[in-house]
């Protein structure tokens, strides 16, 4: 037996400035090769382990750091950051911060350079690091036209570069579509297969699910370390550390079913023994008829100034009230088909219309009370110094009186739940700026509201209640188109899906055909919730837990 | 859209030492800067665009065409109108214009032809062989790397200020400058949390690891560079003596 890859014990950071300890009292044992998932809610540390780990605190941000990390059976206590670097490598979510170089190879060899790797050695280790993340015949690429899922595979090849045995990822994918998630995805199961030892950090289930051990971390401290079945198949566990339980865990549960398997096979399989199969309802889809048309798109076709098109003859129609998921593979043109519907973007050929008026030529500020349309990064639009004043600029640029600026500014902040007026913006977390963003759209009273994944990145509570947010504004007569790769969000809460692939239509229409139809979900990189797969296994296709539980027949 | 003007292309000149690169846009811009008649300058100018061919970078040249008429044509104009005085056009302004038309334009497609056949980390590589600290060359690589991720969010918060009714071009001066904080703020913060979390990935792979430094890039000069820095030397020593014949000068220059 082998000495393990990593130890911790009793550790403990404390940032510059703060008042309590961001982890505390955390121990644990890595044998070499294990893959260790770490989840919990955002701010629960998960981050900040990881900086311990590769010593980020306290060389680079400062803080006390206490308690014992050894990494391969040496104390990394006193070395830099740079030294550890053929020991511990770590990949970002923001792929686009991990690269500095013009082309792939200059990427990879960086850190051989920086670390007295004989250049004769480095072809070899350029080509290993390369074909480990599938990037092999990418050496003279420029690594600003690789898409996102690319990036990150050669961020992580530039430090498998340096060989380094351990390997920590902080969400490698959070920022990916599904295509490009399962990309790296898979580079993970071939580093696991050559025994690295990896520390994930990931919000996913799935990912967790294969993992040798799971730590669930809490305000700082290891809530609960398992195996991911004992610790995923608890729903109580997962939401007290903010964890998404899996489908099955939750319907398990419900149905009192013990130990619920991490498989949906396994799952099925259990169902069926146990009688437990759902029947659905002879029933006939209400197709939710428009009260008429709002956005009205004929024969939209997008062309970039670079000569790149990327839309071709797509047509459409929005009826007021309806809530519609646009899905696609990244570059399939979502967003650009997004940025038409209030006139960031103008058509090549064909129109874009709203209540018959071309969008085109709408003026800014009617645009604005139109069509609201919330970014993806909430960073791109917050500059105030306080919540109150971030709000109030939209409706001061519709030139509004103070009184009606002011009772706009307290209807759009109680929507989406936020309080403090007089707080800074920049100091609220990821989940309550992206709110933020959506108040200072509100503010304007669109009636339809275009959302660029409004739950990427945030934890699970917090996603809850983006989209319970979501679901009030719907409820209240909004119009809501939103952009997202994320499965249950779709089959959760919208009514209609309209696909993308490669510019053209796709697919438009219900849900539920949509999700049996295995070569639709293909041409997305999608895969349907675990509740529809369970389902599909079973004969029919649940959109939620709930709706499975109300087709199954139980035994009272 | 690539803001770099590299072109990924294996001629001659692409496979030059990048120092021999360094001093053909040198002596270019020497000999460029010592001449001021037309005729002297129409040579230059066209061996600066037989290697701009010779390089591929004709697409270079046409997305930055615009740029070359306009230097031209403001120049020549200007300096017609204003050499002799105030709205005076003369013949001495009208040549005085052309060659510093052709010169200015020169200045570009040296620039433009160094750009298309050097990487940014050639030209690191290149400072570094003259003596110049590895740092500065580093920071210049990094520069060209943050430079366009500077202007794509820059689009993306102009676009997301828009959205909330944002007009920038009405007002006065003051009332616009003040329109573009909530532009200047976004953007500047993300830069920087962008060169923060930056900083740490070249740490993680071994930046200021304490060892000492190896270099993939091996560039070792051959036949090519010498033909190149003889006819560099060349021209730059035949402008010279342009120069100071008088061959190469304007008369009636101010």
């Amino acid at each position: 037996m082998s000495a393990p890859a990593v130890v911790v014990r009793g550790l403990a950071c404390t940032y510059a400035g703060a008042s309590r300890p961001a982890v505390r009292d955390v121990d644990c044992e890595l044998p070499p090769g294990a893959l260790a998932v770490v989840m919990g809610a955002t701010g629960a540390g998960k981050s900040t382990l990881a900086r311990c780990l590769t010593r980020i605190v306290p060389c680079f941000l400062p803080g006390e750091v206490t308690g014992e990390i050894e990494l391969l059976g040496v104390p990394a206590r006193d070395r830099a950051v740079g030294e550890l670097a053929g020991t511990i490598g770590m990949v970002f979510q923001d792929f686009e911060a991990q690269l500095f170089s013009t082309d792939v190879t200059q990427e990879v060899v960086f850190g051989l350079e920086h670390t007295s790797v004989p250049p004769a050695e480095m072809p070899e280790r350029v080509a290993r690091a390369l074909a480990a993340v599938g990037l092999a015949g990418f050496e003279g690429r420029d690594p600003t036209t690789l898409s996102g899922g690319e990036k990150q595979r050669l961020a992580i090849a530039g430090l498998l570069a340096l060989r380094p045995p351990i390997m920590v990822l902080d969400e490698p994918t959070t920022d990916l579509d599904p295509a490009g998630r399962g990309e790296v995805l898979q580079v993970l199961a071939r580093l696991r297969a050559e025994g690295l030892t990896l520390v994930v950090i990931e919000h996913d289930t799935a990912t967790a699910a294969v993992a040798d051990i799971v730590l669930f971390l809490r305000d700082g401290e290891v809530v609960a370390r398992d195996a991911p079945e004992r610790l995923l198949g608890d729903v109580d566990a997962c939401l007290t550390a903010g964890v998404r339980p899996p489908d099955v865990t939750r319907l398990f549960a419900a149905l009192g079913l013990p130990d619920p398997p991490l498989g949906i096979e396994a799952a099925a399989e259990r169902l069926r023994s146990a009688g437990l199969v759902p029947r659905p309802p002879a029933f006939h889809e209400p197709v939710p008829r428009a009260r008429g048309a709002l956005l009205e798109v004929r024969g939209l076709c997008h062309r970039y100034p670079d000569g790149r098109d990327a839309l071709f003859d797509v047509s459409l129609s929005i009826g007021e009230g309806e809530f519609v998921a646009l899905v696609g593979r990244n570059g399939s043109g979502k967003t650009t088909l997004a940025k038409h519907l209030n006139g960031l973007l103008a058509p090549t050929a064909g129109s874009v219309r709203l209540r018959g008026r071309e969008v085109a030529f709408l003026p800014l500020e009617q645009l604005a009370q139109r069509v609201g349309y919330v970014f993806q990064d909430p960073d791109h639009q917050l500059f105030a110094a306080t919540v109150g004043e971030e709000v109030a600029f939209g409706p001061r640029n519709l030139g509004l009186s103070r009184a009606e600026v002011d009772e706009r500014v307290a209807e759009a902040l109680a929507a989406v739940d936020l309080h403090e007026r007089a707080a800074d913006p920049f100091l609220l977390d990821k989940g309550a700026r992206q709110r933020l963003a959506v108040a200072s759209i509100l503010a304007l009273r669109p009636d339809v509201l275009v959302l660029d994944e409004p739950t990427t990145g945030l934890d699970h509570l917090e996603q809850q209640r983006m989209l319970e947010l979501l679901t009030r504004l719907h409820a209240a007569g909004r119009t809501i188109v939103i952009v997202t790769h994320t499965p249950w969000v779709i089959a959760a809460h919208t009514r209609r899906v309209v696909l993308l692939a490669d510019g053209r239509l796709r697919y438009d229409g219900p849900l539920r055909p949509f999700f049996a139809n295995e070569e639709l979900l293909a041409a997305a990189a999608f895969r349907a919730p675990d509740i529809t797969r369970l389902g599909r296994a079973l004969g029919c296709t649940p959109l939620t837990v709930d709706e499975f539980l109300a087709w199954t027949p139980r035994r009272s | 859209m690539p803001l770099t003007l590299y072109v990924p292309a294996r001629t001659v000149l692409h496979r030059l030492h990048p120092v021999t690169k360094i001093g053909l846009l040198g002596a270019f811009v020497v000999a460029a800067f010592v001449v001021d008649r037309p005729l002297v300058l129409v040579p230059l100018g066209g061996a600066i665009a037989g290697l701009l061919v010779l390089a591929h970078a004709g697409a270079n040249v046409r997305r930055l065409r615009a740029m070359f008429v306009l230097v031209f044509v403001f120049t020549l104009v200007v300096w017609t109108w204003f050499f002799t005085g105030f709205f005076r056009p003369s013949y001495a302004g009208f040549l005085y214009g052309l060659s510093t038309a052709i010169r200015l334009d020169a200045f570009l497609a040296a620039g433009l032809l160094f750009l298309s056949i050097t990487r940014v980390e050639e030209v690191a590589y290149a400072l570094g062989r003259l003596g110049v600290p590895y740092a500065v060359g580093f920071t210049l690589t990094l520069a060209f790397r943050l430079v366009p991720a500077f202007f794509d969010a820059a689009a993306s918060v102009v676009q997301a200020q828009r959205c909330r009714g944002l007009e920038l071009a009405s007002g006065s001066v003051v009332t616009r400058l003040r329109r573009y904080v909530p532009i200047i703020v976004p953007v500047l913060i993300g830069a920087l949390r962008r060169a923060d979390r930056m900083a740490m990935a070249l740490e993680l792979r071994g930046f200021n690891s304490g060892r000492p430094r190896t270099t993939y890039l091996r560039a070792r000069a051959g036949r090519a560079d010498a033909v190149a820095g003889t006819l560099a030397m060349a021209t730059v020593l035949v402008y010279l003596a342009l120069w100071a014949s008088g061959a190469g000068r304007l008369a009636g220059r101010p």
